[in-house]
């Protein structure tokens, strides 16, 4: 069967009822999706079909046959990010990054999708995506920032500066 | 029948990394002959940004630009040693390794310059990648320059080790007592949550965590805040929703797939008011403590108390499920004796009817 991944035809000897998920990282070595609950239930396993977010784990390869498929290797480089990569660079939206490609994809349905989103509609993309580190604020930061194009992939190293928590340093003038 | 607001507070003190037994923390650091600067320490980085506060320390601590500093913790066989990410001792204790072993680096990077310079080691700053003669700027060799020096002119790798170790505790034999030196860190926090609670269903709403930390120093504040709002999270999970085992001991009822634990989601996320308070260690790398562990320990018992403000019962037992809930509100439903008297909450009770006009109690006969 053929398999069209970030642009790329394949050729694919997995049997049709093998997850779609299993064909990417184990045949085709693309381990940006992860294998989480394989469940449905995480996110962690989302890929872009046709561009629209989807859970491989419960995608049976039969039923993307002739479809695009993108994961987050077809998404940017080291030194040439997506938009929404370079609003989780610049934001710290991942830690153990082990959620982020879910994230990731999610964000960039909804960038191309519909990027006047809310605050609901973002937060409505996101759910079903389980983040187990940064309390997801800096994830909704980072896409509403991608969304509102306020990124800079120009940039080197990410600002030191807290974006929601006050410093005091006792003893010195507030 | 009711939803009942609650607020609650709890505080925490947190000391840094492991005490009475040895925990060590090393790190190495050298110059390529351009300047640059390899630091090879063996704390790992989860996501908690440890490589990256590790490289500031080394940067700061030597007086050259971040970006020239490669933190590779990649080999666990050639890294130095190191105890583990655990303890909330990545900054302070393998934060003190990367800044000991800079320290001896620098003193290495004064005195090549001193030769070059013909100054007293003494009279050097390392300013922004530039050794600098202390009130002639003027006088300056760059960093680089010293490292080519060192290598092709003197033939010496520029280099500093570090290891930080609390010693081992002394056990005294005959009582087993231990002495040792007390934590060389506390870090504090409080945490007030506000909760909404219903009574008719027992579940348990977390509308605003405010949350002040105080870790001594930030070195880097939004790795800070990532720790912060993390922890928030992993504190509503322990404190309303996680539980591998609702009837342990007894191993009956585990979950045994992903939807069967309920870590939090989206959808349970607050408002996050968060506070960094920076209120210096005499020991920690640039006066740092601890952000790590602590971050997630205040919230559970804030939420049990802010439950208590709103409903009037204690859920003694993590977490407060709406089972628990119910069962505590139902137990104080029920009219008790207490010596004469039988007490009843006037406000939860709907099996009682009250004879006293709302006075909370009767008096029997007895
Ligand atoms: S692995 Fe597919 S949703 Fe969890
Ligand atoms: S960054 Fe670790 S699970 Fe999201």
């Amino acid at each position: 069967m053929k398999l069209t991944v970030n642009g790329v035809e394949h050729d694919v000897q997995a049997p049709q009822l093998a997850s779609l998920l299993h064909v990417l990282r184990e045949e085709l070595d693309l381990t940006s999706p992860k294998a989480g609950c394989q469940q449905g239930g995480c996110g962690t396993c989302t890929v872009l079909v046709d561009g629209e977010p989807r859970r491989s784990c419960l995608l049976p390869l039969a039923a993307v046959e002739g479809a695009a498929i993108t994961t987050v290797e077809g998404l940017g480089a080291a030194d040439e990010l997506s938009p929404m990569q370079a609003a989780f660079d610049e934001h710290y939206a991942a830690q153990c990054g082990f959620c982020t490609s879910g994230f990731l994809l999610a964000g960039t349905a909804l960038l191309n999708g519909s990027p006047g989103a809310t605050r609901e509609e973002v937060l409505e993309a996101l759910s079903g995506h389980v983040c187990r580190c940064t309390g997801y604020v800096k994830i909704v930061r980072a896409v509403e920032a991608a969304l509102h194009g306020e990124v800079h992939p120009e940039r080197v190293e990410a600002s030191f500066e807290p974006e929601e928590t006050e410093v005091l340093i006792p003893g010195s003038p507030a | 029948m009711a939803k009942h607001k609650g607020r609650g507070i709890a505080t925490i003190e947190y000391p840094t990394g492991m005490n009475q037994n040895g925990d060590p923390s090393q790190a190495w650091v050298k110059l390529k002959p351009d300047g640059r600067v390899d630091l090879f320490s063996g704390t790992v980085d989860h996501g908690q940004g440890s490589r990256t506060v590790h490289a500031q320390i080394v940067a700061d601590t030597l007086g050259v630009p971040f970006e020239w500093i490669t933190n590779d913790n990649t080999n666990t066989d050639s890294s130095a040693v190191c105890t583990g990410s655990f303890a909330s001792r990545g900054t302070f204790i393998g934060g003190n390794a990367v800044r000991f072993a800079a320290e001896k680096a620098r003193e290495r990077i004064l005195e090549i310059a001193s030769r070059e310079l013909e100054i007293d080691p003494s009279d050097l700053d390392v300013i922004e990648g530039e050794v600098i003669a202390k009130g002639a700027p003027d006088r300056k060799i760059s960093v680089p320059e010293v490292a080519a020096a060192a290598t092709w002119t003197y033939g010496e790798l520029i280099t500093g080790t570090g290891a930080a170790l609390k010693p081992f505790a002394d056990v005294n034999d005959d009582d087993g007592s231990v002495e040792t030196e007390p934590h060389s860190a506390i870090s504090y926090a409080a945490c007030v949550a506000d909760v909404e609670v219903d009574d008719e269903t027992g579940e348990v709403t977390v509308e605003r965590l405010i949350q002040v930390y105080d870790v001594g120093r930030a070195i880097n504040p939004m790795l800070v805040e990532g720790q912060i709002e993390g922890g928030a999270m992993m504190g509503l999970g322990l404190g309303l929703l996680e539980q591998a085992y609702p009837y342990y001991p007894e191993t009956d009822h585990r979950g045994d797939e992903f939807g069967a634990y309920l870590a939090p989601s989206l959808e349970d996320l607050p408002d996050l008011d968060n506070v960094i308070i920076e209120s210096p260690s005499a020991d920690g790398p640039f006066g740092a403590k601890a952000i790590g562990e602590m971050a997630n320990n205040a919230q559970p018992p804030a939420i049990a108390s802010a439950i208590h403000d709103a409903v009037g019962v204690w859920v003694t037992e993590m977490p407060a499920t709406p089972e628990r809930i119910l069962r505590a509100i139902d137990a104080k439903r029920d009219p008790r004796r207490e010596g004469k008297r039988v007490v009843f909450d006037d406000e939860l009770s709907v099996r009682t009817m009250s004879s006293t006009g709302g006075n909370g109690f009767l008096e029997t006969d007895g």
